[in-house]
């Protein structure tokens, strides 16, 4: 049995990994091992699947034992004999665990050490359970069996065991699969009520979805979203769950804008593609690493802002109006302040340009975001500071300190006010403008937050890690309430589809998956780049996803048929298994190769224009 | 600067064909050549830096020569000062569950630029005027703090021009400061007497100045 450790009350890094303890005679690690492996290979064919799911932790743990109890021959020889045997794609974990021979290396590996004390969980039928305990409490093999209890959690359900393919589905994270449990809490995906507003009564008057007509004008009901009558989503949060500000008289004009340009927006499908308009950044070297697009007031968008290594952050106007910053102080106080255009007078003409830097990062820029009312811009970077720009004056209003490592990603809350920002530190905070410490912390990750999305009703936060995993946080009370596994590679990209119900992730693996929140599956795999997808985003109704990736191609994928007809009986949400059909070649509706440029944004217009940006790396 | 490439050539000197297969073996298959140099130079500054310490610990140990747990208390020393790593999981486990127990605030209505309390601000001057009516040989230093960013910053709203001590005349001993140091005092002078100097050319003379700096 594992000696008792006095704990302190700082947590020790001597005391977690103490645990540890001499388990057995080295020298017989290996032969633990094979006869495990034995045990397994021999094992009914519907079981073995199942159980050689255990290969994986137990070489680790085991190896990280003896490293430990530093008996480095026997560690290296242990290594030598099993590395070979385990799936490929835990091959770059086994790199990294090969550099560690020495007990003094594992106290300086943050994600060894968490592997370590988090228990690692795997899904198994209660038959092969039934099966490898029965195994393993026979006398010889008692050292597995106490190492299967000590750092493995056995998730038992009723049912079929799977397939190899279910399980490979399904593997591939840090931590092994999620906990049944992990993921049966309830989570509110729906939207959030947009507010009425009245539309100014003008000759292109169409309706959008909530809104109060005018009077005495019968309008064709739309049958989506809702009117005034229709009762409250279930699924949708209640309005007041989380504070959200207030809408000013600037966001109900953007609102009723927004409106206008929906009804012009071209409908998509398999016969309708959407074009392509691509930004590529010449000259960048290399060093573009954060790139984001905003909506303007008319038209297409207009501001794109790029992060670049040299810790500037370029903000440039793609129409042919160009930047301007508000006038000092002394030039304010003389305008008139009742004219009609004063919008336009507070800015001043002399400072017009396309292109403005903003200084004041110390690192690399590696996540830019404009805020929705684009009067702000984010930008997270290596100095680990998030900054607040202002877009009229161009210059930085805040910087926020919390992270004392690198910030690989941030964003606004679609509703402003609000953001969130993940990195090296494996949490992710939410912030808002006025305040200058984080409000929540979302900490649970194994490894780097790479990538952070607000869902859009702004009450979930969606954060992808080096560690495999994706996991959706609650605004409210920063509990993590579901984990998706599956990547084989840390997830780059991350995006909602318009209606919430579905998460989009893609990783270094090249795959795309598709998650249901509600239920907490896995519902689709798109197969086809080769290269990390770093960039995802949903068409405006959600009729198209598109992919963009560092093997310098955009894909366009038909998110309508990959969303329906989803098996969403009993049996499914119970145990997770799930039959993931080999459909990708159906689904993909396009493959537009660019020039050398990895694709590193991807931005739908109101018209469903795609925006695709950059940097030329030849 | 493509990235990729071979490795280096065969005469290379041992150290580098040493890099090179380590970062092989760590999976690393495409770098630019210079990143096997600059691997090299880290290696080397490391290895010196562990290895004086060493020698420090082991002398004030009163040992004859330096041994591995030398190296190795040097080691764990230098780790604390230049490799921190992110705090463990459980550490920030626990700071979250306190941080996310406070309810989020409510948001004040009406507030104009939603931004925190000036002072975590960066809108604010961070230089100070110093009054030049002073007694003493000093007579005629300005301390003009300047930093990048932050001359010419200002909300978007109009608000009071900060009431710092306002240096009224500022008086200018030509012998003691060059004639860019008149330039600026100029322009410093004028931005407490904003009537006085067109801004479009106090905006020009910040960004000259920051040229210089």
């Amino acid at each position: 049995k594992v000696g008792s450790v006095a704990v302190e009350d700082q947590p020790d890094v001597s005391a977690v990994l103490s645990a540890y303890n001499q388990q057995g005679d080295p020298t017989m690690y290996e032969e633990y091992y094979s006869g495990l492996k034995h045990f397994i290979e021999c094992s009914l064919d519907c079981h073995r699947a199942e159980l050689s799911q255990l290969f994986y932790p137990l070489f680790v743990h085991m190896y990280l034992e003896l490293v430990y109890n530093q008996h480095e021959n026997e560690a290296k020889s242990f290594f030598e004999k099993f590395h070979g045997d385990q799936e490929c794609y835990y091959q770059d974990d086994l790199r990294v665990l090969s550099s560690l021979t020495k007990k003094e290396h594992m106290k300086g590996n943050e994600t060894m050490l968490d592997f370590r004390t988090s228990k690692f969980v795997l899904r198994i039928s209660r038959d092969s359970y039934q099966l490898l305990k029965r195994h393993l409490q026979e006398k010889q093999n008692n050292q597995i069996w106490n190492i299967v209890q000590e750092h493995l959690y056995i998730d038992i359900f009723d049912g079929m065991p799977r397939s190899k393919q279910q399980i490979d589905a399904m593997v591939g994270s840090l931590a092994g699969e999620a906990k049944r449990e992990a993921n049966k809490s309830k989570v509110f995906f729906g939207l959030l009520k947009e507010p009425e507003i009245e539309v100014p009564l003008d000759d292109e008057d169409e309706e959008g979805e909530n809104e109060e007509g005018k009077p005495k004008k019968k309008k064709p009901k739309k049958d989506s979203i809702g009117s005034k009558s229709k009762k409250q989503d279930p699924n949708a949060p209640p309005q007041n769950r989380i504070p959200l500000p207030e809408l000013k008289d600037s966001d109900k004009l953007d609102k009723i804008m927004n409106m206008k340009e929906t009804t012009k927006r071209v409908r998509l499908g398999p016969d309708c593609l959407p074009s392509i308009c691509f930004y590529t950044f010449l000259n960048a070297y290399q060093g573009l690493t954060a790139v984001d697009v905003t909506d303007d007031v008319t038209d297409d968008s207009s501001l794109i802002a790029g992060g670049f290594a040299d810790s500037t952050v370029r903000v440039w106007s793609v129409t042919p109006k160009k930047l301007r910053s508000v006038k000092q102080a002394a030039d304010l106080s003389l305008i008139d302040k009742e004219s009609d255009d004063v919008l336009e007078r507070i800015m001043d003409e002399k400072t017009a340009s396309e292109l403005k830097i903003l200084y004041g990062h110390s690192g690399p820029v590696y996540g830019a975001s404009f805020s929705p009312d684009r009067n702000y811009l984010l930008s997270s970077s290596e100095d680990g500071t998030v900054r607040l720009w202002s877009l009229q004056t161009f210059t930085c209003l805040v910087g926020y300190k919390g992270h004392n490592y690198p910030v690989w990603d941030t964003q606004f809350s679609p509703y402003g006010y609000y953001f969130v920002s993940g990195g090296h530190d494996r949490v992710a905070r939410l912030w808002a403008t006025d305040h200058y410490q984080p409000l929540r912390i979302f900490a649970g990750h194994l490894a780097d937050v790479n990538c952070t999305r607000f869902h859009p009703n702004s009450n979930y936060v969606a954060t992808g890690s080096a560690d495999r995993t994706v996991r959706l946080w609650d605004v409210l009370n920063g509990n993590c309430v579901r984990i998706f596994t599956g990547h084989k590679g840390p997830i780059h990209s991350l995006t909602f589809s318009p209606n919430g119900r579905f998460l989009a992730t893609g990783a270094t693996d090249g795959r795309v998956l598709l998650w249901d929140i509600g239920h907490g599956l896995m519902v689709g795999e798109l197969k086809g780049h080769t290269d990390t997808v770093c960039s995802l985003r949903f068409s405006r109704d959600g009729e198209i996803l598109a992919s963009g990736s560092m093997d310098n191609t955009v894909r366009l994928w038909d998110a309508v048929k990959a969303f329906e007809d989803l098996e969403t009986d009993d049996f499914t949400t119970a145990t997770g298994h799930i039959n993931l059909p080999e459909n990708s070649q159906e689904l993909l509706l396009g493959t537009y190769m660019t020039k050398s440029t990895p694709v590193v944004h991807l931005h739908f217009t109101r018209r469903n224009l795609v925006l695709a940006a950059g940097a030329y790396s030849p | 600067m493509e990235s990729g490439k071979m490795a280096p050539p065969k005469n290379a000197p041992r150290d580098a064909l040493v890099m090179a297969q380590i970062l092989k073996d760590m999976g690393i298959t495409e770098y630019e050549p210079r990143v096997i140099n600059q691997m090299l130079e880290f290696a080397f500054r490391y290895v010196t830096t562990i290895l004086d310490d060493a020698k420090i610990y082991s002398s004030h140990a009163k040992k004859p020569n330096v041994d591995a747990d030398d190296v190795r208390l040097a080691i764990q020393c230098r780790a604390d000062q230049s490799f921190t790593s992110p705090p463990p999981r459980d550490f920030l486990l626990d700071i979250a569950r306190q941080k996310n127990q406070t309810p989020l605030p409510l948001i004040k209505p009406y507030a104009g630029p939603r931004l925190p309390p000036d002072r975590y601000c960066l809108t604010a001057p961070n230089y100070r005027l110093k009054s030049l009516i002073k007694k003493g040989p000093n007579q005629g230093r300005l301390v003009p703090r300047l930093s990048v960013g932050a001359v010419s910053s200002r909300p978007s709203t109009p608000t009071v021009v900060p009431a710092t001590t306002a240096v009224q005349n500022v008086l200018i001993n030509p012998s003691i400061i060059g004639p860019k140091n008149i330039l600026i005092t100029n322009m410093v002078s004028s931005q407490n007497m904003p009537n006085e100097s067109n801004p479009l050319k106090r905006k020009h003379e910040d960004d000259d100045d920051n040229d210089t700096m």
